[in-house]
């Protein structure tokens, strides 16, 4: 399973890219691949307020709907909406065209606690 | 063997909505440290359940009307699927390690041995037909079949560290289905593609199809029904088991 050495990662299989104090998040390769064919996803609101942890929003597959959890707090300032139309993009570019929302980080701190690429390689081969 | 819980409702009374409150009681429960439950039951009126996310354009609510259909929303995936001639069941667990499909399947074996009881043959779906908006228009995989006809459809959500799945074994046929609810579901194919247990000659009483699926997830998921700790309730039902 690919996890790019650029990213950070989550327990809950999120990854995040933070440039200029926003954070982009999208579910890893090894995620969409343990969920299936993804055919819907709820996008967030934009400007909702997350806390670290909280459910954002939900993806349908196989019959099966799963949550999507922030992975650093901080308010919604983009959705990714050709995700609604196109929600196989989670399957087929999970870390490019598959992205589902950014987040403006007030905090950096929160990164410090996820996972490096590495950490998250051993953490999903556990 | 581990302790879990076991509701009965197949003689309940409550509302559409009152299911699908209760089988979310069963998921947010697990995420609290509760064991692995059980539940089976049947609908007092006939109800359509439709996906999570499903269109509400699906439906002909003029119809459901008509045929005195609640139609309710389901917190788990896939499509509509109409109740009131159907054992349906429920179970909520720690979510295995495992991918989506392979936890469908884990579970399958459990309603596969629970049917064997009715000398029901039921193998589990390896492929995926283009689906519809009805849940029994169409053969996904960890789907239950006799021959190529379906004979139970099932749903999951995954919540935290917790999943419920629940599905619908079809009984006998109602005087309507989904082609008469569901827009676009040709009755044709969907008599061809699905079978009750009453068209395959084995029992179909709903006591007697819970029963069967109770020792089904009791043998294939080693959980045990029948400990008398104190375990939390979920729901007002009675054991099966006395």
């Amino acid at each position: 399973m690919e996890s790019p050495d650029d990213l950070r990662y989550s327990e809950q299989h999120e990854w995040i890219r933070v440039e200029s104090g926003r954070a982009t998040v999208g579910i890893t390769d090894y995620a969409q691949d343990a969920l299936g064919d993804v055919v819907y996803v709820q996008l967030p609101a934009v400007g909702s307020v997350l806390a670290r942890g909280e459910r954002v929003c939900e993806v349908e597959s196989t019959k099966s709907v799963s949550d999507i959890y922030a992975p650093i707090s901080g308010a919604v300032a983009e959705v990714n909406d050709q995700l609604v139309d196109g929600p196989e993009r989670l399957n087929t570019d999970p870390y490019g065209d598959g992205w589902i929302f950014t987040i403006d980080v007030p905090d950096g701190n929160e990164l410090d606690e996820l996972m490096r690429a590495d950490a998250y390689r051993r953490f999903v081969e556990q | 063997m581990p302790a879990a819980r076991l509701i009965d409702d197949v003689s309940s009374t409550s509302s559409a909505a009152e299911h699908m409150v209760a089988d979310e009681a069963l998921l947010d429960a697990i995420a609290t440290g509760a064991p692995p439950a059980l539940r089976v039951y049947t609908w007092c009126r006939p109800a359509l359940s439709l996906g999570r996310f499903q269109s509400g354009s699906d439906v002909d609510r003029a119809a459901c009307s008509r045929h005195g259909v609640e139609v309710v929303r389901r917190p788990s995936g896939g499509r509509a699927l109409l109740h009131g001639a159907d054992v349906t069941y429920a179970i909520a667990l720690t979510r295995p390690p495992e991918p989506v499909l392979a936890t469908y399947r884990l579970l399958a074996r459990a309603l596969v041995a629970g049917l064997a009881r009715l000398d029901v043959n039921a193998v589990v779906t390896e492929h995926r037909e283009r689906a519809g908006a009805a849940c029994f228009g169409a053969l996904a995989g960890a789907d239950l079949r006799v021959g190529e006809r379906k004979l139970c459809g099932s749903a999951q959500v995954r919540r935290g560290t917790a999943v419920l799945q629940h599905g619908a074994i079809l009984l006998r046929r109602l005087a309507f289905d989904e082609s008469d609810l569901v827009v676009g579901t040709e009755r044709g194919e969907l008599r061809a593609g699905t079978v009750t247990l009453e068209e395959l000659g084995a029992r179909h009483e709903p006591g007697a199809v819970a029963t069967a699926l109770v020792e089904g997830f009791a043998t294939a998921l080693d959980l045990d029904f029948t400990s008398r700790a104190p375990l939390p309730l979920v729901s007002s039902g009675r054991s099966l088991r006395g």
